[in-house]
């Protein structure tokens, strides 16, 4: 077998048709890039979407919309949702196999962070988490700030009633006068819209609300559970930890009826990533059809080049050149250029997508893991693959040419 | 004495476009000694590319052989007859035919990457010693910014890289200005016979021509001797 170099007339082509090289590359970097954004940003937003849903087990509310509470309670979004009577809350609390139940008020917020009446269990997640700074709320007034709230510990503020914070609309935006929380911690950062959020015991909201404070006024002075339940105003939701995957279960089962809602916000996700799934591979569809039809019009363009250039070919071969030599040059010109395209287009496509999930997390609240998995190598892997095989084309074309009408050919 | 030129022999040739009824190309014999140089002429049509194509191996006749020594070049497979070119022919064409993304040097060192991965030793070396015998001062220019006449120097030397026993030149003087056409017809000439190979030329030049040991006329495909009379005139 005869041994030959084809590199220096690959990279003379090249050098020389530096147009089309650089139109080829921008069209395959493009394509792959649309590709492995829209790959890896769907798996980012769904990644971060469920470790967002970590803290939460069981998910206890009024009946009425599961998205609504999930997206409510999970991920702040601010929506009204219905109160649950607050008879809910003491049997949760009380009921076996539950380590805690946590009320999760929702109404106020400080410079557009909304402020969340809960209870210490909940805030430590169950002791798992320690404040960076400072100590945990032991009494009322006092509150507890996520990673990302611009507020000393040490701090006072007053909160604002509404969910969101809104220049515009005085009526949401109204301040509480009078009312003063005083921040004794920061906890550490989550990577979720939590580490926007400023904790408070929940009996500061309902108080500041007028409601009841589910504690006897005139007995043992304290904070959280456990509740009298004479006394408990109701409340949107609440998160419960049980202690067991089978206790789950059964409190779910218990406490799903006339009234209340229970469900696992991971069975939401996955119903919503079902659909996400659908839009997923539907853009999957279009980066594909996208991908088919930049590789036609790649391989057009440089078949229309190699038909140009078949004289040269013929010279080559009319100078000893073999047929398998010729092949080689053209394939390999296929094969380069759309290898490179790919590259870049991955490097441009991982950039791009590290740079939309660093906008969507100030969006959205949580953060957006990005990282190359193996649909992204298929995705590349398989236009290289095509790449490869659709330049046997042209390299055929060529290999089949005879010498003499080369020579003769514009 | 570099490369030893080879023998041709035709004999019986006969070439025609397939569908055709009658040959375009019809050489009964064809004789050239190892060594000489033969000139080709014609009007336009009358068959000289295509005998060139046929004594190159490029196309392939009716019928007939082409021997070159003792090989017959009808005889061979495709890759077969592209070693044999790689070995023993080296081709100039009028319109120089030099990958414009390369170096005058690199041009010329292309037949050795032919056959091989890296440039054998001694053959860049070679290289050099031919482009300076042709008077080529730049041989790290791209070729994409050689003049004609540089064009064509560089082209000689790449047809005599590979120290080959014939060269054949399709008008090798054809595009280039006067003076240059004498200048490089010379230089032609003058390195086949210092190498020693066997030169084959179709040109319209006569003093180009008459600077050859025989010289033939195509006409309606079929050989003429011309006298150098005829060729001078």
């Amino acid at each position: 077998m005869t041994v030959f170099n084809p590199f220096p007339i690959v990279r003379a082509d090249l050098r020389r048709n530096q147009l089309l090289v650089w139109v080829t590359l921008v069209l395959v970097a493009l394509s792959v890039a649309t590709g492995i954004a829209v790959i890896s940003q769907e798996r980012a937003l769904r990644e971060g979407s469920a470790r967002a849903a970590d803290d939460f087990d069981l998910l206890i509310g009024a009946p009425g919309s599961a998205t609504q509470l999930v997206l409510t309670t999970v991920y702040l979004r601010p929506q009204a949702i219905p109160l649950m009577d607050g008879g809910v809350l003491a049997k949760l609390s009380a009921a076996e196999g539950v380590k805690y139940a946590a009320p999760i008020a929702f109404g106020d917020n400080w410079q557009g962070h909304p402020i969340i009446g809960t209870i210490a269990a909940f805030a430590n997640r169950g002791g798992t988490l320690t404040p960076t700074q400072g100590r945990m709320f032991e009494r009322q007034g006092e509150a507890l700030v996520g990673s990302d709230v611009p507020l000393a510990v040490g701090e006072q503020f007053s909160p604002a009633h509404g969910l969101h914070h809104d220049d515009d609309d005085d009526h949401d935006s109204e301040e509480h006068h009078g009312v003063t929380y005083t921040v004794v911690g920061r906890l550490p950062a989550r990577h979720t819209v939590w580490d926007r959020a400023v904790l408070v015991p929940v009996e500061d909201v309902w108080q500041i609300h007028g409601l009841a404070q589910g504690h006897d006024p005139h007995g043992d002075p304290h904070i959280g559970p456990p509740w009298d339940v004479t006394r408990l105003a109701g409340v949107p939701a609440i998160a419960v930890k049980p202690d067991s995957v089978a206790g789950a279960y059964r409190l779910r089962g218990e406490f799903q009826g006339g009234r209340s809602l229970a469900l696992f916000p991971a069975e939401v996700l996955n119903e919503l990533y079902m659909t996400l799934g659908n839009v997923r591979d539907l853009m999957s569809a279009l980066a594909l059809t996208t991908q088919v039809l930049v590789v036609v019009a790649v391989l057009m363009a440089l078949l229309v080049g190699f038909l140009a250039r078949q004289r040269q070919f013929a010279v080559l071969r009319a100078m000893g050149a073999g047929r398998v030599y010729v092949f080689s040059v053209v394939w390999l010109e296929v094969v380069l250029l759309v290898t490179l395209g790919a590259a870049l287009g991955t490097a441009l496509g991982w950039g791009g997508s590290l740079a939309l999930s660093h906008w969507m997390q100030s969006e959205l609240g949580f953060a957006l893991p990005v990282r190359l998995g193996a649909a992204e190598g298929v995705l590349v892997g398989g236009l290289v693959l095509s790449g490869a095989l659709i330049g046997l084309l042209p390299a055929w074309l060529t290999f089949r040419r005879s010498i003499a009408e080369g020579l003769v050919s514009a | 004495m570099m490369g030893l030129g080879s023998a041709l022999q035709v004999t019986n040739l006969r070439y025609g476009f397939s569908g055709q009824a009658h040959a375009l190309l019809d050489v009964p014999s064809l004789e050239l000694p190892a060594g000489h140089s033969l000139g080709l002429s014609g009007v336009s049509g009358a068959g000289k590319t295509t005998l060139f194509h046929c004594l190159a191996g490029i196309a392939k006749p009716w019928s007939g052989q082409v021997c070159w020594g003792d090989t017959d070049i009808c005889a061979l497979t495709p890759e077969a007859l592209a070693a044999w070119r790689r070995q023993h022919l080296g081709l100039v064409f009028q319109d120089f035919h030099l990958v414009d993304g390369l170096t005058a040097l690199d041009n010329v060192l292309l037949p050795s990457y032919f056959g091989h991965w890296r440039v054998p030793p001694g053959v860049r070396a070679r290289a050099q010693d031919l482009l300076a015998s042709v008077g080529m001062q730049a041989p790290n220019r791209l070729a994409a910014l050689l003049s004609r006449g540089e064009r064509q120097r560089v082209a000689f030397a790449r047809a005599l890289l590979l120290q080959p026993s014939i060269v054949m030149a399709d008008e090798p003087t054809a595009s280039l200005d006067p003076e240059q056409r004498t200048q490089l017809g010379d230089l032609l000439v003058a390195l086949a016979r210092s190498q020693g190979t066997t030169l084959v030329v179709i040109s319209h030049e006569p003093d180009l021509l008459a600077r050859l040991d025989h010289n033939l006329v195509l006409h309606k495909g079929q050989l003429h001797a011309r006298t150098s009379q005829e060729v001078a005139a």
